[in-house]
């Protein structure tokens, strides 16, 4: 008797999980469908934007090596330095602009913290580009709109507006025991010692959040990028170029290398994910050791 | 993304605001000590500037600079297409190109901007004397010429010469009994010209603001119940994101309608067999009606902010001349719209050339560029689409047809 009700409570875990498992494999086929045909589409050898099949009839390596030859038109290599550039240095400042923010409010008091967040809660309601116009006729007060200067001007853009954006790693500090400062500051370290020889040890998974998060906005910005380049081809990012290969002039010649160009502005951030995951342990695992 | 809007007011004037002031001081103006010192800034698509294409506009300006000793010029080359110069410039017509390419229908953008300068006098003279009167109305606004035109900008028809005649393509019914053909059928660009090409107007002669959009009518609903029986043709299909191109590659389609910067894929793919043409006729209860397009032009602008309007000037209108359009044409093939190169054996020869112009003369009307004309997009395309998926019918036809109207007259969006 007992028996068969366990045998019974069982199979019906089996049938639960396989419904679960079948409508968790449809919704995985849907979500990777557009970028198994980006990646097809970037191998595909006939040209033009619309095929009827969907499989390529034939593929090719052709439009990736045309995306790295063919610089007359569209410099495809220029544009990928230029973001990578520009995505690394502000990831850089920026991640340090957030840490630093965070862990100065989540651990020091002081008179303007408070009306400190308030004004950076209600800056963040308002869409970034809403001032873009504003940020280039500033740039251009200061003179950082002509040639290699545009690349500081985006750095600036891109970092400058991080420091608003503590929430998510302030709210980590705090999950940190004080009582950790307290020991070390007894021991005799000064505030930038704990912050970076016990805070940020503490704390990788949310430096490496907001690592990633810092390098990606850069990265795939496009409407910035689009206001302060202007005609001053040199300096577009990959955003601007991608967009560029779609104009109607080019579109029939350059679609295909449009998706190549799409698949290989994915590898700087897979690999910047990859190369990071592994710190994506319990910080605090250490913490209390006692 | 959000926080840009602080981020230059905080980064920019912390770590600037002492260097700003030097910076500033020293920003264009450096060449103005001689009167021969000119800095000039160029504005043209990429394709113009492409070594593929032998660098024309630098080509251009070298030879321009050479003609003018009386300059010491330096040239600084910017990407801007016509299409988007207008956005480009009137964002900020200070630090803009001193000489750019645009769209005509951008027009009234840059003169509400201020940024861009009238052509008079002898220049004025030289251009009006190498252009066609539609060319010219094209550019002209309350009696100012605003530009020199150097190319036309519409749209026509491709075909494949195996598959229908030279008497087929004067009518898109008999075209449609032999073969398959591809309309842009969802693009406002191109959908009104059966409208258009069944009295419909659009603000009186295209100036007119005030006289409104005359999309309604017996007229208009006549040519709604033909859209909507050629739509369930078996032999047309809907060009849509690149779909016509495609069928012509793969055979399913003979004939497709774009413009000249398709004409080299198209080449490629029909080879001896590439016919191109003018817009045909369509029967419309028992009558012959002449489809027309919208038509425009791309001219050369010059920056009214320049600080070297002579030279600026100088060079524009060089850039729109004869020769340089004639380099333009064999470098880059862009079609010329100087009346004395169209006369030459070696370019009236090329089969675009002639359709496009045949196209601007006699199957099109001029596209208003006034302010108004915003509006006219929308409704037209939501027609198109309404009739591609089946919500406009042979019943409401007319209710639809005086909605897109009314659309077209409102403000609204």
């Amino acid at each position: 008797m007992a028996g068969q009700k366990m045998h019974s409570a069982k199979r019906k875990r089996f049938i639960n999980n396989s419904i679960v498992h079948v409508i968790l494999a449809i919704l995985a086929v849907i979500w990777v469908f557009p970028i198994v045909w980006v990646v097809l589409t970037s191998f595909r050898a006939e040209k033009g934007s619309y095929v009827s099949t969907f499989l390529p009839q034939s593929y090719t390596l052709d439009n990736y090596v045309k995306l790295f030859t063919d610089t007359t038109i569209l410099n495809f290599p220029q544009m990928f330095l230029n973001t990578l550039l520009i995505a690394i240095c502000s990831c850089i400042l920026s991640t340090f602009y957030v840490l630093a923010v965070s862990y100065c409010l989540s651990r020091l008091r002081f008179k303007l913290r408070k009306p400190y967040m308030n004004m950076a809660m209600i800056l963040g309601l308002f869409p970034g580009f809403m001032s873009m116009i504003a940020v280039y006729f500033i740039l251009k007060a200061i003179g950082l709109t002509e040639g290699n200067l545009i690349k500081l001007a985006l750095i600036l853009v891109y970092s400058g507006g991080a420091a608003l954006s503590f929430q998510i790693a302030k709210g980590f500090f705090d999950t940190i025991p004080i009582a950790v400062d307290e020991a070390a500051l007894l021991d005799g370290c000064t505030r930038w010692q704990i912050f970076t020889k016990i805070t940020l040890p503490l704390s990788k998974p949310i430096v490496i959040y907001t690592t990633l998060t810092a390098f990606m906005s850069p990265w795939l910005d496009f409407i910035f990028a689009k206001v302060i380049c202007r005609a001053n081809s040199d300096q577009y990012t990959i955003a601007i170029g991608l967009w560029k290969m779609l104009e109607k002039e080019y579109i029939d010649n350059w679609y295909t290398c449009f998706a190549a160009g799409a698949v290989l502005i994915s590898i700087p951030i897979a690999a910047l994910f990859l190369y990071m995951q592994r710190y994506y342990v319990d910080g605090l695992s250490g913490a209390v050791k006692g | 993304m959000k926080k840009r809007a602080v981020a230059v007011l905080l980064a920019g004037v912390m770590t600037f605001g002492l260097a700003a002031a030097g910076l500033t001081g020293c920003g264009n103006d450096s060449a103005e000590g001689g009167t021969e010192n000119v800095r000039l800034m160029v504005w043209s698509p990429q394709n113009d500037q492409s070594k593929d294409n032998g660098e024309w506009l630098q080509t251009m300006c070298n030879n321009f600079a050479e003609e003018h000793p009386e300059w010491n010029i330096t040239f600084v080359y910017g990407v801007a297409d016509e299409a988007s110069a207008a956005g480009q410039v009137a964002q900020d017509p200070e630090a803009s190109a001193d000489v750019f390419m645009f769209a005509n229908d951008t027009l009234t953008t840059m003169t509400d901007a201020n940024a861009l300068a009238k052509f008079g006098g002898k220049y004025r003279e030289e251009i009006e004397a190498t252009n066609t009167q539609e060319v010219l109305d094209s550019l002209i606004m309350d009696g100012d010429l605003y530009g020199v035109p150097f190319t036309t900008n519409t749209w026509f028809m491709y075909y494949d010469k195996s598959v229908f005649s030279e008497e087929d393509v004067k009518n898109l019914d008999t075209m449609l009994e032999k073969g398959g053909v591809s309309f842009p059928f969802v693009n406002s660009w191109y959908l009104p010209a059966f409208y258009i090409g069944n009295g419909c107007t659009l603000f009186g002669d295209g100036t007119d603001e005030s006289a409104g959009v005359d999309f309604g009518g017996q007229n208009a609903v006549d040519v709604t119940n033909y859209l909507i029986d050629l739509e369930q043709n078996e032999n047309f299909k809907i060009d849509d994101l690149g779909s016509g191109i495609a069928g012509l590659r793969d055979g399913s389609i003979n004939a497709m309608f774009t413009g000249s910067w398709d004409a080299n894929s198209i080449k490629e793919i029909l080879g001896d067999n590439m016919g191109v043409t003018s817009l045909p006729t369509f029967t419309l209860n028992g009558e012959e009606h002449q489809m027309k397009a919208y038509a425009g032009s791309k001219a050369i602008g010059v920056n009214p902010n320049s600080k070297n309007m002579e030279a600026a000037i100088a060079l524009a209108v060089y850039l729109g001349s004869a020769e340089s359009q004639r380099a333009h044409y064999e470098m880059c093939g862009t079609i010329p719209c100087n009346t004395e190169l169209l006369a030459d054996e070696s370019i009236s020869s090329d089969p675009v050339v002639t359709a496009q112009n045949d196209t601007f003369n006699n199957t099109s009307i001029l596209q208003p560029f006034v302010s108004k004309m915003n509006n006219c997009w929308t409704p037209v395309e939501n027609l198109g689409k309404g009739i591609r998926n089946g919500s406009i019918t042979h019943d409401n036809a007319q209710e639809q047809t005086e909605g897109m109207n009314e659309a077209m007259n409102s403000d609204g969006i």
